[in-house]
């Protein structure tokens, strides 16, 4: 199975540059998930690589071949759309088969497999009806069986479980890791939700702007985002950021609170990033800081609260009792090992 | 050879346009061409004689009365017939808006008028309007309770009423089926929130109604102003252009400098005026409809 | 506003929207009617509201007299000419859609071209179509009525194509397919729906042609619009004749008329409103 390899990809529209020079490097058999904010250039790199979008500049490689330049077809890939794409006048049976037949396999074959792709999304009952007639989780399954029923070298998903609600998400999201797993090929996947991001990917590529920000295996940029950007993007509820000065072992809030730290960083100005749960309830920590409670948010087992902290709003996931009146001023304690320190002008994170 | 022609993007998507661009240029562009040269020369049909005469027959143009004629006969049928057209078709449209029993049956009815040819539409109506045979003649009989023998096609102080009274039945379906169309896609919700701020009636259509219903009005004027404009079949079945010329259209002065008169030079002349006059009109209401959409 | 829909106000409603039917759909009655109706009834005065008995004579006349060959000319030019115009108008459109080919500025100046009063370009055709001996031949019509319904069938076609989703054509690409094979296998098949009706107009429009028919045809291939119109005499008009080939002449807008109910606001409005 082969790998992939981009180097130096440039994508112009007009004056408008979508993908700005991204090299990357794909093993065979990698779960990549490319993600980022909307209008990142996750979708068009992606469409690069299926050649729905002629790229302006670099090569992309599959196998030791050059692949740029070669028609769709001729790429070996297969690919699912967030729209699923399914032909609404054929019966779910040639949806699936519709590109076997296009490279003209034998009926035998197309059956095999066919019944075999069916088999495994579990959704046999379904091959001889409609498209319309079948439910948004339905539609969706029929639109991997038409992707993994052909023997592609590569694997792509645009943005696919965009269109369902939350609870299908959910269960679709596990049942195309497992996929994966029983496959064995080279999954890449497009996503602006970070929670899909962290949850599928054997390695994240988070892009902003047409760059990559940062690549790694999801907890690495989780607990070490490259910078500010990468840091705010990925956990929900996202990190607080609050602008402190460091003098002398001591960091200063605006209202002028103060904690100690053992940040190995130059005195000045930095913006202190705090994750939700690195907060917590507790009178007697060490690290604590004085914040008045505006709102809270139950989920069940954890509760956030939104709290007034020195002139802005940061939230806080705490234990579900933990909070139960607003408006005062409550004492939270902050796991200061946790958090991270970014530089105002660059956003790199320095501590 | 083919194959791979097809099968390269750059040449496969201007073999496709190819046939369509050949026959428009065949059919629209030669005569077109064909039209300017002969507009500046002299041609008759009889002698052989081609000379240049440059803009000879375009300064006829101006002093020609009964062109002059036609086309204020036209402009003026346009201008009478399509608000009455618009009018009648917006207030069936806003009737069938409500629930009727076998509305669906008894709207593809009222639709058949706007499909036939308008050469039956005319021979439709010289029968309704025959002054001893037809119908019309008999049922105002009947209510005026005297013999009414009106001379529609006949008499000059009655082409033009029976003209327009074809026109209208072959037409306000037309506009019916497209204002129907535009007042069913209005928003239900915008209504509902104006009833509920208390809009008037007047204030509904002026602020929700009209500017939703406005991109297909203006189509539906526009595709029915150029047909009008150009008004011919109906006009040349009910009365030839007659009695004299009581009747005549642009187009049909065209035709008839053309294939009566075999003015050949002139009518090019006359041709291209209206060319003009519609490219100029059309590339500009076209432009607004794309910036609009 | 639902409460006073019942009843009294549904029956007003129901009774004045017949009668604005009724209006509109007697001249046609009355044309089928005197079509139908014997010699003696259609000069009958006062005029025979309801023709007693079906009598065929008005039809059997123009079987007779070798009428009803203008029928048969239309339906062969207005046919093929559909045909061909469906062709070269959706390849064209598809091109338009998916490849921009020509920008904005090649769809303008083709629907321009239905813009040009056929009258205007009528001369110069004929003098063509003299010089290139294609005048009376069906292979004149056809491809005048070809030429002349492109724009339509182009620009109707455009806005079906447009609907279509462009991930449909992508994975079908992706799946192996050549652009050819796409619009075959993927475009035809999603647009039949709209192919279909745009025939139906497309044929429409050839089928109700007067002028060019009148210009181009003079004995061997006169439609039957120029026949009807050609019934009207100074001295004698033949209304059985012309009732009867005008019956013909609309029976295929019945038809159209009960089976294009979906697309029939999107095939009139040249595509500006989607029905």
């Amino acid at each position: 199975m082969p790998d992939l390899h981009l180097d130096n990809i440039i994508k112009n529209y007009g004056d408008n540059q979508a993908v700005k020079g991204i090299s990357l490097e794909v093993p065979a058999g990698e779960f990549l998930v490319l993600v980022g904010a909307s209008g990142c250039g996750k979708s068009t790199l992606l469409r690069s690589i299926a050649g729905l979008e002629d790229i302006s500049q670099g090569t992309i490689t599959l196998g030791g071949r050059a692949i740029n330049g070669l028609a769709p077809r001729e790429r070996n890939i297969a690919m699912v759309f967030q729209s699923y794409a399914l032909y609404p006048y054929l019966s779910v049976y040639e949806n699936i088969a519709f590109g076997l037949r296009a490279r003209k396999f034998a009926e035998a074959d197309i059956d095999r497999q066919v019944h075999w792709a069916a088999e495994l999304l579990d959704i046999t009952r379904l091959l001889q009806n409609k498209p319309r007639e079948l439910s948004g989780g339905e539609r969706q399954r029929v639109a991997i069986g038409r992707a993994i029923v052909r023997d592609a070298d590569l694997y792509l998903f645009d943005e696919p479980l965009s269109n369902l609600d939350a609870k299908l998400r959910d269960g679709m999201r596990e049942e195309i890791k497992r996929l994966h797993e029983r496959l064995g090929k080279t999954f890449i996947y497009v996503t602006h939700d970070q929670i899909e991001a962290m949850t599928l990917a054997e390695r994240i590529v988070l892009l902003r702007d047409g760059r990559i920000e940062q690549a790694g295996a999801p907890l690495e940029l989780f607990e070490q985002p490259n910078n500010q950007y990468v840091a705010g993007f990925l956990g929900s509820p996202p990190m607080n950021f609050i602008e402190v000065s460091l003098a002398s072992g001591y960091m200063t809030l605006p209202d002028g609170q103060q904690l100690s730290t053992q940040a190995a960083v130059a005195d000045g100005s930095y913006y202190w990033g705090v994750r939700p749960e690195h907060w917590s309830h507790d009178d007697n920590g060490s690290d604590t800081l004085q914040a008045s409670l505006e709102v809270v948010q139950p989920t069940g087992s954890r509760s956030y609260g939104t709290f007034y902290l020195a002139g802005t709003h940061v939230i806080a996931e705490l234990e579900a009792h933990a909070l139960q009146w607003s408006g005062k001023r409550i004492a939270l304690t902050v796991d200061m090992a946790s958090t991270a320190l970014f530089d105002t002008q660059s956003g790199e994170r320095v501590g | 050879m083919l194959k791979t022609l097809l099968d390269n993007d750059r040449t496969f998507r201007y073999l496709l346009v190819a046939p369509a661009v050949f026959f428009i240029l065949l059919i629209g562009l030669y005569p077109f061409i064909k039209l300017i040269i002969a507009s500046f020369q002299n041609i008759s049909l009889f002698d052989d004689i081609r000379s240049f005469q440059g803009l000879l027959n375009y300064e006829r143009l101006l002093f020609d009365d009964r062109l002059w004629h036609s086309i204020v006969r036209t402009l003026l049928f346009t201008a009478v017939a399509l608000p009455i057209e618009l009018v009648l078709g917006y207030l069936l449209a806003v009737l069938f808006l409500e629930k009727i029993p076998f509305k669906a049956a008894l709207i593809s009815i009222i639709l058949l008028p706007t499909i036939i040819s308008p050469i039956v539409a005319g021979a439709t109506w010289r029968l309704m309007l025959d002054q001893r045979f037809g119908p019309v003649n008999q049922i105002i009989s009947w209510l005026a309770g005297t013999d009414v023998k009106l001379l529609w096609t006949v008499s000059a102080s009655l082409v033009w009423p029976a003209i327009l009274i074809a026109e209208v039945w072959q037409w306000t379906p037309f506009m019916f089926l497209l204002l129907y169309a535009a007042l069913s896609n209005v928003d239900r919700e915008q209504l509902e929130a104006a009833q509920i701020d208390g809009a008037s009636w007047w204030m509904t259509f002026r602020r929700i109604v009209l500017p939703a219903i406005m991109p297909v009005m203006f189509i539906a004027v526009l595709i029915r102003a150029l047909d009008l404009f150009r008004v011919f079949d109906l006009v040349w079945t009910m009365t030839q252009g007659g009695p004299g010329t009581a009747t005549e259209t642009l187009s049909i002065y065209a035709y008839q400098m053309a294939f009566r008169e075999f003015e050949i030079s002139y009518s090019a002349a006359i041709a291209f005026l209206v060319i003009f006059l519609l490219t100029v009109v059309v590339v500009a209401a076209l432009r607004r409809v794309e910036v609009s959409r | 506003m639902n409460k006073r829909d019942s009843g009294l106000r549904l029956w007003l409603r129901f009774t004045i929207a017949l009668f604005v039917t009724v209006l509109f759909a007697f001249p046609v009655y009355w044309l089928v009617a005197i079509s139908f109706k014997s010699p003696e009834e259609v000069y009958a005065y006062p005029p025979v509201w309801f023709p007693q008995q079906f009598n065929f004579s008005s039809y059997l006349t123009l079987f007779r007299d070798g009428d009803v060959w203008a029928v048969w000319n239309s339906l062969v030019t207005a046919g093929i000419s559909t045909v061909l115009a469906m062709l070269v108008g959706t390849l064209a459109a598809y091109s338009i859609v998916r490849f921009r080919t020509g920008g904005d500025h090649l769809s303008i100046w083709i629907i321009s071209q239905r813009m040009i009063p056929p009258i205007c370009v009528a001369f110069p055709i004929f003098l063509l179509y003299v010089s290139w001996n294609l005048v009376d031949t069906y292979v004149g019509l056809i491809m005048l009525y070809t030429a002349f319904n492109i724009p339509y069938v182009t620009w109707m076609m455009r806005g079906y194509i447009q609907d279509i989703p462009i991930e449909l054509e992508q994975s079908a690409m992706i799946d192996g397919l050549t652009r050819w094979q796409v619009l075959r296998k993927v475009v035809m098949p999603m647009a039949r729906g709209g192919l279909f009706a745009t025939a139906v107009f497309t044929f429409i429009f050839a089928w109700n042609d007067f002028i060019f028919a009148l210009i181009l045809s003079k004995s061997e291939v006169v439609t039957y619009t120029v026949k009807v119109t050609g019934y009207f005499g100074s001295q004698s008009t033949f209304w059985s004749k012309i009732s009867a080939m005008s019956v013909l002449g609309v029976l295929p807008m019945f038809v159209v008329v009960a089976t294009m109910q979906k697309f029939i606001v999107r095939g009139v409005s040249m595509g500006a409103v989607k029905g």
